[in-house]
């Protein structure tokens, strides 16, 4: 099912996906077996070199980004029921062992959305597979949530919450004209439902004083309603119409209420009492027999943004299936 | 969905009015206490937002969004429950309900084609369908051209504006005399308050400021001791009272106002912000009255779902 991965020029997507990499390659290759991740070859090599890069201490390059196009991948994870089958015959693809989401990252300065936004005309392939999304993931670069209003990072921020504010009506209003549709041609169908994901990149970066005055702490909660109200203190100062349209999916006919919030660091190498020259490096775990030399990140946080979509894919496959198969049965009465 | 126009002399401020609007919006719709939702329109979100942002930054809409926004519709609810015969419908959830959906249409060079009527241009004709079509009239009421003088009636600054307000209000209603009863409800917005000329509320004997949004009576009293001395005609209209077809409801008054940085070596004049919670920002305007202003919108399309 297609899963959309919004986020601005430079706001950490590809340092993201590429700690996505390394987070799966991880976790993927546990025990466990009940989750996997592929991604088109293109993609992978984008990753995987962003990661080898993060291994050497590098972020990637400008360049790096420049090459990419597309850049996608798939979650897969064990359905309960065929995890306890036996092996052999769940390693047989009639069974169809494993639920999948299909993650899509797009830029939103980049040219397609633009113009989508200022025509509203949905004619471009990138924008319809985008607005068929049932998982919009927005990452929120902590480094532009500055209190200067005079500055460019303010008006940088306002500026995408405004596009990401736009994009979610679009896909608020395709979904429910989806919906009505199917419900005109006599389809008995539940409402529209986005799982919205919020992800707090470059979170390192942001500002003590920005924290202090929210009364926030620099350590993420790992309840589930603290990481709400954590989150969304900060989104209610710095991306407030994307909170507002989040909130308003329901009003619109489409529930957008079961939001997660997430947060990516990466520690870099700091001088005390200096201010880094050029790009900083990141620091690197020592090495160690479980693995190591590993970019010093927030794993936790990835192997929770992982496991958040296993009931997700678990649960989306059957209402996309029914839909399409609603669809199929209100083509062929109209014909 | 119910169909809102708003009329106003050429850079009364509908525009900021509409912006200020979207602001009042997201700061609710996205507050801790999660009480008010909205939904912008798929069609006008692109303009209204430009607005937002413009005055997020300190700036005024410039013309090329004043010619953009023109069609906002909005869908709002309220998950408290609410003050008085409409106290059951404002549920506590998020029901079907608690919503209502309406559209605010602007109408340009209003005052010019009204002027002229059964010319036939085209422009008087959108003009007229969109407004004969309506359930509601915003009327920005341009504060700064408040007479402050106990001059002619001729020589009122908004003389013309209440002549054409007039004009339209009387055409809505004989489109619908001989329909089925309808209300009309008309809603006075007084726009750049803060810069009222104070002789203008000295002539009227009234305080500096408006009695706040609560107290409707006083505020009524307020607003009429400026109408019927700068909106006469408009006035009479909307008291008046017919036996069939379209009837006036009570009308309902409020009071914008932004406050403003004088303008850098011959520059544009600056909205000023103003610290909204911890670390943010907003512009310095009179909430209050846009909280207000859509709590009213709400009733009415409430009522009209009805």
């Amino acid at each position: 099912m297609p899963c959309a991965l919004l986020g601005d020029r430079a706001s950490g997507k590809t340092t993201f996906l590429g700690l996505l990499y390394a987070a799966q390659v991880k976790y993927g290759t546990g025990v466990q077996d009940d989750f996997r991740f592929h991604a088109p070859i293109a993609s992978l090599n984008v990753m995987s070199a962003v990661y080898e890069g993060m291994k050497d201490g590098r972020f990637p390059s400008a360049t790096l980004k420049e090459e990419i196009t597309e850049l996608g991948f798939i979650f897969g994870y064990l359905r309960k029921i065929v995890g306890k089958l036996p092996y052999y015959i769940r390693q047989q693809n009639w069974v169809r062992p494993f639920s999948t989401l299909r993650f899509s990252a797009y830029d939103v300065s980049g040219e397609d959305i633009e113009e989508f936004i200022d025509t509203g005309i949905a004619s471009r392939p990138l924008i319809q597979q985008l607005l068929k999304s049932v998982v919009v993931a927005v990452l929120v670069d902590c480094s532009k949530m500055t209190t200067e209003i005079d500055t460019p990072m303010y008006k940088k921020m306002l500026r995408y919450d405004s596009t990401v504010a736009k994009l979610l009506v679009s896909f608020q209003t395709y979904k429910k004209q989806e919906y009505d549709r199917l419900k005109d041609s006599g389809v008995n169908t539940d409402p529209p439902r986005i799982y919205p994901v919020f992800v707090l990149s470059k979170f390192d970066t942001l500002r003590d004083d920005v924290l202090a005055r929210l009364g926030l702490h620099r350590g993420f909660p790992e309840n589930k309603r603290q990481r709400k109200e954590y989150a969304e203190a900060l989104l209610r100062v710095f991306v407030p119409q994307t909170l507002s349209q989040i909130r308003g999916g329901k009003v619109a006919g489409v529930s957008m209420d079961k939001a997660a919030y997430f947060l990516s660091w990466v520690r870099t190498e700091t001088q005390e009492g200096m201010d880094p020259v050029g790009q900083a490096r990141i620091v690197r775990t020592g090495f160690a027999p479980e693995g190591g030399g590993e970019p010093d990140f927030a794993y936790d946080e990835y192997v929770t943004f992982i496991e958040h979509f296993r009931d997700i894919a678990h649960k989306i496959p059957d209402e996309i299936l029914e839909s399409e198969k609603f669809q199929a049965q209100a083509m062929v009465r109209s014909a | 969905m119910p169909r809102v126009v708003i009329v106003g002399d050429r850079n009364s401020g509908k525009t900021t009015f509409l912006g200020l609007l979207y602001t009042a919006q997201v700061k609710s719709g996205s507050d801790k206490a999660d009480a008010f939702r909205f939904h912008a329109g798929f069609e006008s979100v692109d303009e209204v937002t430009g607005v937002f942002e413009r005055l997020m930054s300190g700036s005024f809409p410039d013309s090329a969004a004043k010619e953009g926004v023109r069609d906002v519709s909005f869908r709002l609810g309220y998950r408290r429950p609410g003050r008085g015969i409409l106290s059951r419908q404002r549920s506590k959830g998020w029901g079907s309900d608690a919503f209502v959906s309406f559209r605010l249409i602007v109408l340009k060079a209003f005052e010019n084609e009204m002027a002229r009527p059964g010319e036939g241009s085209s422009v008087t004709d959108a003009t007229l369908r969109d407004a004969l079509g309506s359930e509601a009239m915003v009327i920005v009421v341009d504060a700064t051209k408040l007479t402050a003088a106990d001059k002619d009636p001729q020589l009122v600054p908004l003389r013309k504006f209440d002549a054409a307000v007039d004009s339209l209000l009387t055409s809505i209603q004989h489109s619908r005399a001989h329909g089925a009863q309808t209300v009309f409800h008309p809603i006075f917005m007084f726009s750049k308050f803060d810069r009222v000329n104070p002789e203008a509320l000295r002539l009227a004997n009234l305080e500096d400021a408006p009695p706040g949004v609560k107290k409707k009576g006083p505020r009524a009293a307020y607003a009429k001791a400026l109408l019927d001395r700068n909106l006469p005609k408009t006035m009479a209209r909307v008291r008046s009272r017919e036996r069939r077809g379209m009837e006036f409801a009570e009308p309902s008054y409020f009071f914008s106002w932004v406050r403003t940085d004088d303008a850098v070596r011959g520059g544009a004049e600056r909205v000023r912000l103003r610290r909204s919670g911890a670390v943010g920002w907003e512009p310095d305007y009179s909430s209050d009255e846009y909280l207000a202003f859509l709590e009213r919108l709400w009733d009415i399309a409430a009522q009209i779902k009805d």
